[in-house]
């Protein structure tokens, strides 16, 4: 696991600029927020999924999140179908804070073209492009 | 940056207008007030939950959902709403949602205190009096390609109507609802006798925020502008939208941060328990048991409320004061056991 500052970043993961975080498991993609956006966002207090079956864009807005009254989106990084979403979040949205890469997972997805999938960052490009958000949005 | 100053507006497009203006990409300050009252519905609340609909129908109020989170809110022309919108990378924008509620307060805070009343920011999205009373409440979202934060200066506040558009369970607990209002949400004209004149208050604020944002261009709602808020309100009064299930679940009314009102309800063995509490802090300050159950002697439940005033909203501190009431007082409630209290007042082994 990459640490970047105080943001975990983990290496084996898929990186999306709108801060989702993407793994691999088989065909399926398991989606969810990243620890730099969920710091910074806050306390979640409710977490609106998206539908399965739902067909969507590479980054079309797929959800949201609200924490503290701020609505926050979530999207999609890439396009392809929603299969399954963490109805665990309804009842206990703050796992998107406690275990952002683990239990705080939003929905899975197939991918409908493969290719988007080298679109996102990983490993020392993901790492450099936190950097630069950290530098952006950090609280100085 | 632009500045739209429109005065009032009419319908929902108090509301519409920042919407629009951050789906069409416009960085702006937007001061205005609702030319006539409409009731606003947070973004995860269920809006039937939430809101007395047939009342607001009776009432002629429009109800309109709206992209920014917290609770229903009854909104008029005594309020100025200010409304920022900036682009995501604008480097006047905090990073975290934490530093931007606290820094665009501070134009309000000022203007609060050119007049002579005493505010501060309190974490995470209220303007407080010295007395620790709320004068406004702030939100936000990211919509299109911007972040949105919105607020608005209480000239004065309507708290009869605020209570009446809220679905309640009873008419005690919106007679509750409001006085819990009146103590904990203050207003312009409470703490000055009376309100000052809109423009001034206006005009303050705009230089507060030209302070933090720099100088703002006058501009006017164009064609185009007016088109993107006829296709939202379809969308945002369209009962799909409207009336859409959320995960919120409703137990109360939020009065401010720290403070709200809760009403439980269970159905014990020996019959129908109600409770509404004051709860401050997790701590319940006042609270009504009511219901059809038998409780003798009847005196006592009286002094089972004055029992657990005070009692954090925890099984282990409410427990032992229920069996510890019980022992002492020999009261009898067949039917209703300790378990029974404790789920009426929504208090629930973690």
């Amino acid at each position: 696991m990459a640490k970047v500052g105080k943001y975990d970043l983990p290496d084996d993961l898929h990186h999306h600029k709108g801060h989702m975080w993407a793994r691999l498991e088989g065909d399926i993609l398991v989606v969810g927020l990243n620890d730099f956006a969920q710091q910074l966002a806050g306390e979640v207090s409710f977490v609106e999924l998206p539908m399965e079956g739902d067909e969507v864009k590479q980054d079309e807005v797929v959800g949201t999140i609200e924490t503290g009254k701020w609505v926050q989106k979530v999207c999609a990084p890439v396009a392809g179908a929603i299969t399954e979403v963490n109805t665990e979040l309804e009842d206990e949205a703050t796992l998107i804070n406690t275990d952002p890469y683990g239990d705080g997972w939003i929905f899975k997805m197939t991918i409908s073209d493969k290719s988007e999938i080298g679109q996102l960052m990983q490993g020392e490009a993901a790492v450099e492009w936190l950097k630069k958000e950290i530098a952006e949005h950090e609280p100085k | 940056m632009y500045l739209f100053d429109l005065g009032h507006l009419p319908g929902q497009q108090s509301m519409l207008i920042f919407h629009a203006l951050a789906r069409m990409d416009v960085e702006a300050l937007v001061v205005v007030s609702p030319g006539m009252p409409l009731v606003s519905v947070g973004y995860f609340q269920d809006a039937q939950a939430e809101v007395d609909l047939e009342y607001c129908h009776e009432a002629s109020l429009p109800v309109m959902r709206r992209e920014i989170g917290g609770g229903a809110t009854y909104l008029d022309g005594h309020q100025i709403f200010y409304q920022v919108i900036l682009k995501r990378d604008n480097p006047r924008l905090p990073g975290k949602i934490s530093e931007i509620y606290q820094r665009f307060s501070q134009p309000a805070v000022e203007t609060y205190g050119d007049f002579g009343i005493e505010t501060h920011f309190r974490p995470v999205n209220d303007i407080v009096t010295a007395d620790g009373r709320k004068i406004a409440g702030e939100g936000g979202a990211d919509i299109g390609p911007c972040m949105v934060f919105v607020g608005g200066i209480l000239m004065d506040f309507d708290y009869r109507a605020m209570s009446k558009v809220l679905r309640v369970p009873d008419e005690k607990f919106r007679d509750k609802v409001f006085k819990s209002m009146e103590e904990n949400l203050t207003t312009m004209r409470r703490e000055l006798g009376q309100a000052p004149p809109r423009y001034d208050v206006k005009s303050i604020l705009i230089e507060k925020f030209q302070d933090l944002l720099g100088p703002l261009e006058p501009a006017h709602i164009n064609r185009e502008i007016v088109k993107k808020m006829g296709q939202l309100e379809r969308q945002f009064t369209s009962p799909e939208f409207l009336y859409k299930k959320t995960p919120k679940v409703v137990q109360g009314v939020k009065i401010r941060e720290g403070v709200e009102l809760l009403y439980g309800l269970h159905k014990a063995p020996g019959g129908l328990i109600r409770t509404v509490q004051e709860v401050e802090n997790e701590q319940i300050q006042d609270l009504g048991i009511s219901g059809d159950f038998t409780f003798y002697p009847k005196l006592e439940l009286g002094h089972l409320e004055v029992e657990l005033k005070g009692s954090a909203r925890r099984p282990k501190d409410i427990r032992p004061r229920i069996e510890g009431f019980y022992q002492r007082r020999q009261v009898q409630s067949p039917g209703v056991e300790t378990e029974d209290l404790m789920k009426a007042l929504e208090v629930f082994e973690e």
